[in-house]
């Protein structure tokens, strides 16, 4: 069995629009994999069409987690297979406390392995990490929170939810400083623990959040194809030279 | 035997007001399927309700009364007078029934300046083909305590007609609750209404979810300035079940507050109409008010009409009304099950956090697992 989160070929439609049109791309547990772009170049339908939003189509193509095939399961049944998707709009959930969330989720995805006491213990010890109250348990479900708070409470599911491969959708956009370092530690703290294992999908248009995570691999996804792959030096050009740089080297190397 | 009679007993009166009131309708919504007008009032034998009433003895060593009526007509006349005083039963063709059949009436009287922590839990126990549970709550001066109403019913019961009178005197607080959770075969009409004076605060907390047909109205009158109310309510007709409720604050005096709050939802063949009512006259300058009522509609053929009535003859006044209805959001149940939580457990955490802010009213947290126990049970 190919361990690894393996799309290959994939196209997927929102609607009548073919929106990503043959991606192949693989991140091998405890790997860490940047997929860069300009906005509207199809990263997000990426994430979602992974996860399994009932908005998308998949026209062709397939994706296996550790041999898995992830586009046949429901979206639960893919979180249960390993796979996490950090939102970059999460949803709120009104009346439905962050405390009831977190332990219905982690009981869902693995069932009776932690007994209270200890899941407690390991909500407190993120918690501090991500430099959270504890009276955050207490809020309803993204409900009335700050971009920041929205992406801290992702982070704190992430870590608790322990799944071998994490998509993160523009997880630092819209953060300030603070809680870009926040989210920023957290992430580093899960790599160098129990996340050494995990494969990341990091799914950014500004390279800030990769000076907290090294990539190991960075793509560059430009009108619904990975049209660049480097190493970490190509997230530096890209700060450099931006989009456009890539774009020219793309499009005369094709011509 | 022939019976003579000169002179037309109160409970006559009543009885002939119930056959000749018109029902509370017109029939709500084109799937409504019960036809209110038919029930015929002199169709059934009238049975019991009797009441069991709990309350700590701390309380009841600081003069806290439940008692019959005519007990306490003879013990604290001035309180047992305000029977009739808040539900006018000339005024409906069920309360006029409940009039004419109330077997036992029983009356808490809360005394002077005395806080009770416990609430005081009432259980009617109904028994016979139609049971009239009559309640009168009367918090004196300063007095703070908490009313929980609930029923338990023989099977065979099939008509209730339930009466409560609050009263809520200068600088009380009193919480009235009402878990109607009747078995299907029953129809509940019920009037039950509050008069608030000065300072004192009067809380609703309402559950229907029980019975077949549940018709009714909830209802805080604020008489003087200072005067509040929260008038807060879930329901869920589910299957067959129908709800027709109205709840109104009505505010006669200046400086007065209240807040309406509603939260349901229907699934199956589920119907519910609610008019929720504020009444602001032109004296009340000053006053507070404000309405929320949602919906959910977890099923195609479930329907919930909702509907504000605002009546405001005042001019310096604060009004507040929203109300939304729909289905649940899809991107909060897709965000849910990308947690591993699997749909149909989604669907039922998401409807049930949708009715957490009217389940955050009611005063005690077993009434509150109580309620989102018997939520998620209808949530399907």
């Amino acid at each position: 069995m190919a361990r690894g989160l393996i799309v290959s070929q994939l196209r997927v439609a929102a609607g009548s629009t073919e929106i990503l049109k043959g991606i192949d791309l693989t991140v091998e547990p405890g790997r860490v994999h940047a997929l860069m772009g300009p906005n509207g170049s199809g990263k997000s339908t990426l994430a979602f069409a992974l996860a399994g939003h009932p908005g998308y189509e998949i026209v062709g193509g397939g994706a296996r987690l550790d041999g898995e095939d992830l586009l046949a399961l429901s979206p639960d049944k893919r979180a249960k297979a390993g796979l996490f998707l950090s939102f970059q709009y999460p949803a709120a959930i009104p009346g439905v406390s962050v405390a009831n969330f977190l332990r219905t989720a982690r009981q869902a995805v693995k069932p009776g392995d932690l007994p209270p006491a200890k899941f407690r213990q390991v909500v407190f010890e993120q918690l501090e990490l991500l430099g959270i109250e504890t009276a955050f348990l207490g809020r309803y479900v993204n409900d009335g929170f700050s971009g920041g708070e929205k992406k801290r409470l992702e982070m704190l599911q992430l870590a608790i939810l322990e799944p071998r491969y994490a998509i993160l959708d523009e997880t630092d956009s819209g953060l300030d400083v603070d809680a870009l370092r926040a989210v920023g530690d957290s992430l580093q703290t899960l790599r160098k623990g129990k996340g050494a294992e995990m494969g990341f999908l990091i799914i950014t248009h500004y390279p800030r959040i990769l000076q907290y995570v090294e990539p190991d691999v960075v793509h560059v996804m430009m009108d619904g194809r990975i049209v660049k792959t480097g190493g970490a030096q190509l997230a530096q050009q890209i700060e450099a030279e931006g989009y456009d740089g890539i774009r020219e080297e793309v499009t005369s190397g094709a011509a | 035997m022939a019976q003579l009679s000169v002179v037309r007993s109160p409970h006559d009166e009543a009885l002939e007001l119930a056959r000749t009131l018109p029902a509370p309708g017109p029939p709500p919504g084109r799937f409504w399927k019960i036809d209110v007008t038919k029930i015929d009032v002199d169709g059934f034998s009238p049975g019991s309700s009797e009441a069991r009433v709990e309350i700590a003895s701390k309380a009841a060593l600081r003069g806290v009364v439940a008692c019959d009526l005519a007990a306490a007509a003879a013990s604290h006349p001035r309180e047992a007078a305000a029977e009739g005083t808040v539900v006018d039963w000339r005024g409906g063709k069920f309360a006029a029934l409940n009039a004419a059949h109330r077997q036992s009436r029983l009356c808490v009287i809360i005394p002077h300046g005395v806080v009770v922590d416990e609430p005081i839990v009432v259980r009617y126990h109904l028994r016979g083909q139609a049971a009239f549970p009559y309640t009168l709550v009367v918090a004196n001066e300063g007095a703070k305590a908490t009313i929980v109403i609930r029923f338990e019913a023989e099977s065979g019961v099939s008509l209730v007609s339930e009466v409560v009178e609050a009263v809520a005197a200068e600088r009380s607080n009193l919480e009235c609750v009402v878990m109607q959770d009747l078995p299907k075969s029953a129809r509940i009409f019920s009037s039950r209404r509050g008069k608030v004076a000065g300072d004192a605060e009067l809380r609703w907390a309402i559950a229907e979810l029980g019975s077949g047909l549940s018709v009714g109205d909830v209802r805080s009158i604020l008489t003087a300035p200072g005067a509040g109310t929260t008038i807060a309510g879930v329901f869920f007709p589910a299957g067959e079940q129908h709800l027709d409720l109205a709840s109104e604050a009505e505010h006669p005096a200046p400086q007065t507050r209240s807040e309406t709050l509603f939260k349901s939802a229907a699934v199956g063949g589920g119907q519910a109409r609610f008019v929720g009512n504020i009444r602001i006259h032109r004296a009340a300058h000053g006053a507070d008010a404000t309405l929320r009522d949602d919906a959910l509609l977890l099923s195609k053929d479930a329907h919930i009409d909702s509907i504000p009535a605002l009546e405001i003859a005042a001019n310096d006044v604060k009004a507040y009304h929203g109300a939304t209805i729909g289905a649940l959001n899809q991107e909060e149940i897709f965000y849910a099950t990308t947690r591993g939580i699997a749909r149909p457990d989604a669907e039922r955490m998401i409807a049930l956090g949708f009715f957490e802010p009217a389940i955050a009213r009611f005063p005690t947290e077993g009434l509150r697992y109580e309620l989102r126990t018997k939520l998620a049970e209808k949530i399907v």
